[in-house]
């Protein structure tokens, strides 16, 4: 659950915050070209919930995601991944904290394509040169439904098994938070269904913190509560949202 | 559709880069080479002109051989001075004596030589006809008196009244009194000068009072030099004849050319042939895989109504820009480096007059077409393949993996390495130069052919160490290596092509020496050994030997002299020895007559000259000397090999009568039995010390000189050769960063995902061993192959008859281009790691 420093929350009191950032601002440009991608943003994403993140184009939803999950820095404000201050961590030790505490789902392009599936949910534990829980490993393609496709290579693969993919390679590293950047944009809604199911899944069953940026209601509704984006602030937050909810709230976008 | 070409390129120009350095370095080392040489030859033929300026004629004897730089000839009599001098039209005819003199400094070394003659001559009166001018002293008067150019002075620490010593072979007790200089400048490119006065000269240099080599004649103002010619011949005897000042120039220019400058041009254009090779396949490389990369743009293209000539026309046209601008640059380069080269060469005292730089138009217009001719058509074929693109592929999602190589490429590819491999195979069993060349070729050329269908399995080979020592980098480098087998191919073969020249090389050198060795060990039975070096100064006297046979210490002593010849209708280098003494020191495995039989009208010839012309023992061969002298010489033995001595042993004695200035190349003792081997090698050193004879040395030293020797040539080759190494592995360089270009946003996953930068570079230098090593082990192996197969052609030829692969040096050379790999991965590797991970990521 999202908690802004002017609580409306209504999150349980146990849960602590995996990622939060405070007075984050983001600006491209300088001059009368400044663009405030993020203009002072504080938020916590809490511990074991489903997070999704929405506004309109260019209300810095992206960028906000970036900047948490350390592919980005902000231009000034403050970004804690588990306690850890982003801002002190060199390259080095921030990939090491991308590898081992931070998931990724992207929307396309999710897999190196000369690596079978397996391989490819393998990497980040490879790299950090780490041994693969076998057990982990097996409930994770179980869930994923990837048991006959881990030889495969991505071309090989669907659309939505490449996601599933994605998302198995995310879990198996146990991160503290999984980040999903539009995850089903470039799926059907059947396949896209699929992915986040298992995502909710995920936060239900194994108590996996995930967080989604989209634009879609509907994804967003699988969500545990909605954080809206707008010209680079929160503006609203919506606690267990349904897709009619969410809808609604975004036709006062004028989106 | 220029402009989109243009701008096309204009954006793309950091990947090209790659291309243009390599036609660049290229045409620059071609025009630097063809520059160079045009500058020496020119500068020869405007010393030449000025030394020649007022002799109209030249009169000589008709006879006359030059072979290997070298001319024999015979010399004509002082009374024909009279006669030129009453010819019409002759205002001054001067005596000509002519031959080689070693002048030896102050400290007892040989002066120059090593290359530019050492010229030893009379002092010509009158001046005109001379021209040398004396700066310093006066001109030799009397018997032991002579004039020395000003670089010889210097270098030898010389001056007026120095006293020292000239070897013509034997040494000469002079003084020096007259320093002189050549048209002003210190010596005549680099020659050593030593005159005498012409009594001294005849006796001397010719060994004849009374003898000249030639008249040089002035004639009167207003008389055409062939007119003077013409009127001249009929003067003369009919063995004498008359060429025109202007010939002797053309001539002149002409033995130079042939004898040092040609030879080095050669060289050097064979080097530059080799680099723009690999260039060519470099720049294919580079362009397939850009060609590749902008599939879609070329649909696009197509799409948009362009037709597949345009398409064909822009791609090409690309590759004819980068052709062009990289010649202009590099013949600029070229000119530039000749430049620089011409005052190295100054500098170090090569002796090149000093003239300027010479830019013969065609030359330079040749470097730069041969840029573009090979840059044209290396953008070609992967022009007409995005020519091939068919316009839906613009709409189509998909990357640009490669496609399987194709299966007639493949079957082309094993057909012709493996008819190349059957001809090197069958050369080298039948000792077939003609069959092992072309064999090496097709080899090489299936080997290129054959590149993509085993780059995927050699690279999941090579790569097998990376994945076990370096796991996820290693693996993911080892995939990368595997992933594209055509650029792989692409860049290890323009690597394999330079490797296989080096290793061929390489073999060749290790052969020789382990041949040498071999005869050496087995054939020479003597102790010890002087050989003469530096076939531009004196040889080893050939009294000597007498001296060295008296010493109570040697048992045999003996010495061998080179000739050129006419045998048997074809010029020939011969050797000239007493062929019963070297039978004594070192075997030549007669297989028929006798050495002691041939005697001082004899001769002794190969099996393979006698096979050839049809001789047995007891037949006879016609030799004529370059004096004109000749004889039917006997057969008295027929040896096994040909090698060491050449195919033909005349006798010392009839050589030494017909050659002016006989001196031997070489001279082999055997030490008394019983003799201790230090009192022996001493007693003969005083000997050879008082001779200025070259030093001696035991077998060992032998051996160690001319692995020595072998080994300055190698490593000349091997700089020359570094220029083409280094062009593949720009290459190289060039492949990794088109093919980090296209993974651009792979790697801003992987990055994304949890790569270190330290990781990513690990991983772009890995690859970039993989396809190093898979370039440098093709080349190592078809170099081997080549090389045995050339070694074992000329089996039986001097001195090729061991065929050795120095396993640690090819090893190594295997090792240093693995390390090159490395070097060649440091620049993409950290512009790849620099790359911001979310700029990587939304990449399209």
């Amino acid at each position: 659950m999202a908690v802004t420093t002017s609580d409306r929350s209504a999150a349980p009191t146990t849960t602590r915050a995996v990622v939060s950032v405070r007075d984050l601002v983001k600006t491209y440009g300088t001059g009368d070209a400044t663009v405030h991608a993020l203009a002072g943003v504080s938020l916590d994403i809490a511990e074991r919930r489903f997070t999704a993140v929405m506004g309109p184009s260019g209300s810095g939803k992206s960028t906000l995601m970036h900047v948490m999950a350390g592919l980005d820095t902000p231009t000034s404000g403050a970004v804690r991944v588990c306690g850890v201050d982003l801002a002190r961590l060199s390259d080095r030790k921030l990939t090491q904290l991308r590898r081992d505490r931070v998931g990724f789902v992207f929307q396309s392009f999710n897999l190196v394509p000369t690596l079978s599936a397996r391989e490819n949910i393998e990497l980040p534990s490879v790299l950090a040169g780490r041994k693969v829980d076998r057990e982990w490993f097996d409930t994770v393609v179980r869930i994923t439904g990837l048991r006959d496709r881990l030889r495969h290579r991505p071309a090989e693969l669907s659309g939505g098994q490449q996601q599933r993919v994605a998302v198995a390679r995310a879990l198996l590293a146990r991160p503290a938070v999984i980040f999903a950047d539009e995850p089903t944009g470039n799926l059907d809604s059947r396949a896209g269904a699929d992915i986040l199911g298992f995502m909710r899944h995920a936060v239900d069953a194994l108590g996996q913190t995930i967080v989604i940026v989209t634009h879609d209601p509907n994804a967003a509704s699988y969500a545990d509560e909605v954080v809206f984006l707008a010209d680079g602030r929160v503006v609203d937050l919506i606690a267990s949202p349904t897709t009619a909810r969410v809808l609604e709230r975004m036709k006062a976008f004028g989106d | 559709m220029t402009r989109v070409i243009l701008n096309d390129l204009w954006s793309r120009k950091r990947r090209l880069a790659g291309m243009f350095t390599a036609v660049l370095v290229g045409v620059a080392f071609l025009a630097g080479t063809l520059v160079l040489g045009d500058s020496v030859r020119n500068s020869f033929g405007t010393l030449f002109t000025e030394a020649n300026r007022d002799t109209d004629a030249v009169v000589r004897s008709t006879h006359r051989i030059t072979a290997e730089g070298v001319t024999a000839q015979g010399d004509i009599p002082e009374s024909l001075v009279g006669t030129v001098a009453r010819v019409d039209g002759v205002t001054a005819a001067a005596p000509l004596v002519e031959g080689q003199a070693q002048l030896l400094g102050v400290d007892g070394d040989r002066v120059g030589g090593n290359g530019p003659p050492t010229t030893g001559s009379n002092w010509v009166t009158p001046a005109a006809l001379n021209p040398w001018r004396i700066v310093a002293g006066r001109a030799p008067a009397g018997a032991g008196e002579v004039v020395i150019d000003r670089a010889a002075a210097d270098d030898g620490g010389l001056h007026v009244g120095s006293r020292t010593t000239v070897l013509v072979p034997q040494p000469v007790p002079v003084t020096v009194v007259g320093v002189a200089t050549f048209g002003g400048a210190d010596s005549m490119a680099g020659t050593t000068f030593t005159a005498f006065t012409t009594a001294e000269a005849q006796r001397l240099l010719l060994g004849r009072p009374g003898a000249l080599t030639g008249v040089l004649v002035h004639g009167a103002d207003g008389v055409d030099q062939s007119a003077l010619v013409a009127r001249l011949r009929t003067a003369l005897p009919p063995d004498v004849t008359a060429i025109t000042g202007h010939q002797l120039t053309a001539e002149q220019r002409d033995d130079v050319d042939r004898a040092f400058v040609g030879f080095f041009q050669t060289v050097l254009l064979v080097f530059a042939g080799v680099a723009l090779l690999v260039a060519a396949f470099s720049i294919y490389n580079a362009f397939s895989i850009v060609t590749a990369q902008r599939a879609r743009e070329s649909a696009l293209l197509r799409a948009l109504g362009a037709s597949r000539r345009q398409v064909m026309i822009a791609a090409a046209m690309q590759g004819l820009i980068v052709g062009a601008v990289a010649s202009i640059v590099g013949v600029v380069m070229g000119i530039g480096l000749a430049a620089g080269l011409y005052a190295l060469m100054g500098a170090v005292g090569f002796g090149v007059p000093d003239a300027g730089l010479t830019l013969t138009a065609s030359h330079v217009a040749v470097a730069a077409a041969v840029g573009v001719a090979v840059a044209v058509p290396a953008s070609l074929v992967p022009a007409v393949r995005a020519s091939r693109v068919r316009p839906i592929a613009a709409m189509q999602e998909g990357t640009t993996e490669a496609t399987a190589p194709s299966r007639k490429r493949t079957v082309t590819g094993l057909v012709a390495t493996g008819a190349g491999v059957v001809l090197v195979v069958a050369g080298a069993l039948s000792g077939g130069f003609g069959m092992v060349a072309p064999g090496a070729l097709l080899t090489v050329v299936g080997l290129v052919l054959l590149g993509p269908a085993v780059a995927r399995p050699a690279s999941a080979l090579l790569g097998t160490p990376s994945t076990v020592l370096r796991g996820a980098t290693g693996s993911l480098a080892r995939r990368n290596a595997m992933r594209n087998p055509r650029s792989t191919a692409g860049a290890a073969t323009a690597l394999m092509i330079g490797i296989a020249v080096v290793t061929v090389f390489t073999v060749l050198a290790a052969s020789i020496k382990a041949s040498i060795g071999d005869v050496v060990r087995r054939d020479f039975h003597g102790d010890l050994v002087m050989v003469n070096n530096d076939p531009s100064g004196s040889g080893v006297d050939p009294a000597l030997v007498g001296r060295l046979e008296a010493l109570p210490e040697v048992r045999d002593a003996t010495g061998f002299g080179i000739a050129h010849a006419v045998v048997a209708g074809s010029g020939e280098t011969v050797a000239a020895a007493d062929a019963a003494a070297l039978g004594r020191v070192v075997d030549l495995h007669v297989a028929h007559g006798a050495l002691a039989d041939v005697g001082p009208a004899g001769v002794a010839v190969s099996q393979r000259f006698a096979d050839d012309h049809g001789l047995a023992v007891g037949g006879h061969v016609p030799v004529q000397f370059g004096n004109g002298a000749g004889a039917d010489l006997r057969v008295g033995a027929i040896f096994d090999r040909g090698s060491t001595f050449g195919d033909v042993v005349v006798s010392e004695a009839l050589w030494a009568a017909n050659t002016q200035q006989p001196a031997f190349t070489g001279v082999f003792v055997s030490l008394a039995d019983g003799a201790p081997f230090a009192a022996g090698r001493a007693a003969v050193d005083r000997v050879a010390r008082a001779d200025a004879a070259p030093d001696v040395q035991d077998r060992a030293q032998y051996l160690e000189g001319v692995s020595s020797r072998v080994d300055v040539l190698l490593a000349i080759v091997y700089v020359f050769l570094a220029l083409a190494i280094l062009i593949a592995f720009m290459g190289i360089a060039n492949t990794l960063s088109l093919s980090l270009h296209e993974r651009t946003r792979e790697l801003g996953l992987l990055r994304a995902v949890g790569l270190t930068r330290s990781q990513l570079r690990a991983t772009v230098r890995w690859e970039s061993v993989i396809i190093a090593l898979f370039g440098v082990i093709g080349g190592v192996a078809a170099g081997v192959l080549v090389g045995w197969g050339l070694t074992r052609s000329f089996a039986g030829d001097v001195p090729l008859d061991v065929f050795s692969a120095p396993v640690g040096l090819l090893a190594l050379i295997a090792l240093v281009g693995a390390a090159a790999g490395v070097l060649a991965a440091v620049r993409p590797a950290r512009r790849a790691a620099k790359l911001p991970v979310l700029t990587a990521l939304s990449t399209t």
